[in-house]
């Protein structure tokens, strides 16, 4: 773990003390290597479902695949931000980069964390990076709102978390994790102990988000620059589900009970905001919406307390990160091109940029979740733990992908085919940066057909 | 008024047509002739644009800027009986049927 974590430390004097010169080249090349060292972390040799050097930063099956990907991400996010921060003075693109950087470490000390506490406190940290990003550098004047409604959704929902886990605290002695998962289950069975059950979990349903709190996340994605829209599409949904994940080992048996109105919201938000989705014009809200819809899906899969609801949550947030983030970046070189995101003005493309319509055609197949691509096994084995759960959640869910396919086809149509329009002939070719971003996005999703061990948990 | 040519960019409109002549008010027939006027204007700043070889930006549509704002921008909706019936039909009884259905098949 430090051995990722002191050259993520290392990359703020590297951003400071490098020339202008050479600021993107070092920065991308530095967490380029950052990644590569993460990607040691896939190969664990313990059955055990921790391995830790010392008490406080571990890894583990469920989490190792969310902290590649947290670290696969920055030097995307780097690259990703190249164009549009290049005019700004120098020291305010040092200033972006550090955000960034932030933002990663303290990402890696979330995930890694053995306490609750110290998962809390990095939980709520990444809100302040995430904040600056998007309304400082964000493009349009909706930004502070954006800004606002994110920032106190998301506080609002984890102050109960932080009483609740006072109270953890006091009853059981103990927040590490690593001690938690073996204490006796708790007694739970008075109106108080239930308020302390929602307030474990409201933080992190709204950080996921579920269908009635969501609110937040198309105002901050679509206002968000596109690091900002990647880092938050991949990364810090998935700090939502995970931390559902490890509060869900102590909150039984009452869960049986009160997570039905989770459970639903959850389900009828897919719908919902699949719906939504199809009567968009703005393209990055409809990438925004359907983010919702598919972490509905994994809200479901998690809340069921299944092992298989477990891993598909698990496989799902892996594979929705990797697509939603690449999503982002081709809306971003569609605003580049023509500083809108109408999805009606930007028709045709794939007429003037035909390797770019191979990457907005397999980023939307796998949004829509074809074989055999993660995104897939992840929802069939989350549609199939709720069936499992009830019958009658396959009509939801089953409509569900129904428009899932339906509004990514109409992504996909609306943007690539048709006629070009006249007056948008004049516009810049794709950069090679902009390829290498995409395939960079998309191969990982590719290679992890071949072997999605790495992604299972420990459930498999 | 009779003589009204078609412009190199404004076709004839119908109801410039001088077979329609004495269907028609002098007063329409001005007006009609200030809206041809008017729309050879636009189409002629329209067609300069797209031609100039020089031009790197998009042509600016003020009504595309005004559609998609109205679209995005939420400021149109109001509470009305109506809305909150399909508000509460969608949004809100789903949420209770679902409960019962799925409380009811588990339990039984």
């Amino acid at each position: 773990m430090l051995k990722v974590l002191i050259p993520t430390i290392m990359l703020f004097p590297t951003i400071w003390l490098t020339s202008p010169k050479w600021l993107w080249t070092t920065t991308t090349a530095h967490s380029l290597l950052i990644a590569s060292i993460s990607l040691t972390w896939l190969k664990w040799t313990s059955e055990t479902g921790w391995t830790s050097s010392n008490m406080y930063l571990a890894k583990g099956p469920l989490l190792t695949p969310l902290l590649v990907l947290t670290c696969w991400l920055l030097p995307l996010m780097i690259l990703a931000s190249q164009n549009h921060i290049n005019p700004e003075p120098i020291s305010r693109e040092r200033l972006y980069i550090t955000l960034l950087a932030l933002l990663q470490t303290f990402l890696i000390m979330a995930f890694g964390a053995t306490e609750i506490i110290m998962f809390y406190i990095m939980f709520e940290a990444t809100l302040i990076p995430t904040l600056i990003i998007i309304t400082r550098w964000g493009n349009q004047t909706e930004r502070l709102n954006a800004g606002t409604y994110f920032l106190f959704y998301t506080l609002a929902g984890s102050l109960p978390l932080l009483v609740a886990l006072l109270l953890l605290q006091q009853s059981t002695g103990t927040l590490s994790m690593l001690v938690l998962q073996y204490s006796q289950p708790l007694q739970l069975n008075s109106w108080g102990h239930m308020f302390w059950w929602a307030g474990c979990l409201i933080a992190f349903l709204v950080k996921m988000p579920l269908y009635g709190v969501h609110l937040w996340l198309p105002k901050a994605h679509v206002e968000a620059p596109v690091a900002g829209s990647m880092v938050l599409a991949a990364v810090l949904l998935k700090l939502g589900g995970y931390g559902m994940m490890r509060m869900m080992v102590m909150l039984d048996p009452l869960s049986k009970e009160l997570a039905y109105p989770f459970i639903i919201l959850a389900l009828w938000g897919i719908i919902m905001t699949g719906s939504i989705c199809l009567r968009q014009t703005d393209l990055k809200s409809l990438i925004a919406y359907s983010s919702v819809s598919h972490m509905g899906l994994v809200a479901g899969g998690i809340l069921i307390q299944t092992p298989w609801g477990f891993s598909g949550a698990i496989i799902l947030m892996i594979a929705h990160g990797l697509v939603s983030s690449a999503l982002f970046c081709l809306a971003n070189t569609a605003y580049e091109r023509t500083h809108s995101r109408t999805m009606i003005l930007a028709r045709g493309l794939q007429v003037i940029f035909p390797l770019t319509a191979v990457w907005w055609f397999i980023a939307n197949l796998a949004n829509l979740a074809l074989p055999p691509l993660p995104n897939l096994m992840g929802e069939l084995m989350i549609i199939t733990t709720l069936f499992n759960w009830s019958p009658w959640t396959i009509l939801l869910t089953g409509l569900g992908t129904l428009i899932t396919a339906g509004y990514s086809l109409y992504m996909f149509l609306m943007s690539q085919r048709g006629p070009t329009p006249n007056h948008i002939m004049g516009l810049q070719p794709f950069h090679t940066r902009e390829h290498l971003l995409m395939t960079l996005h998309l191969i990982p999703v590719i290679l992890l057909v071949t072997k999605p061990e790495l992604m299972w948990g420990w459930c498999y | 008024m009779a003589n009204y040519k078609e412009a190199p960019l404004a076709t004839q409109p119908k109801t410039l047509d001088p077979a329609e002549y004495f269907n028609l008010s002098p007063d329409y027939r001005r007006a009609e002739e200030k809206r041809a006027a008017l729309r050879a204007q636009l189409k002629r700043q329209y067609l300069e644009q797209l031609n100039n070889p020089h031009r790197k930006a998009l042509i600016e549509d003020p009504a595309l800027t005004r559609w998609t704002y109205a679209r995005t921008n939420n400021n149109y909706f109001r509470p009305t009986a109506k809305t909150s019936l399909i508000g509460g039909l969608f949004g809100v009884l789903p949420l209770f049927v679902l409960y019962v259905v799925f409380k009811t098949d588990r339990v039984s």
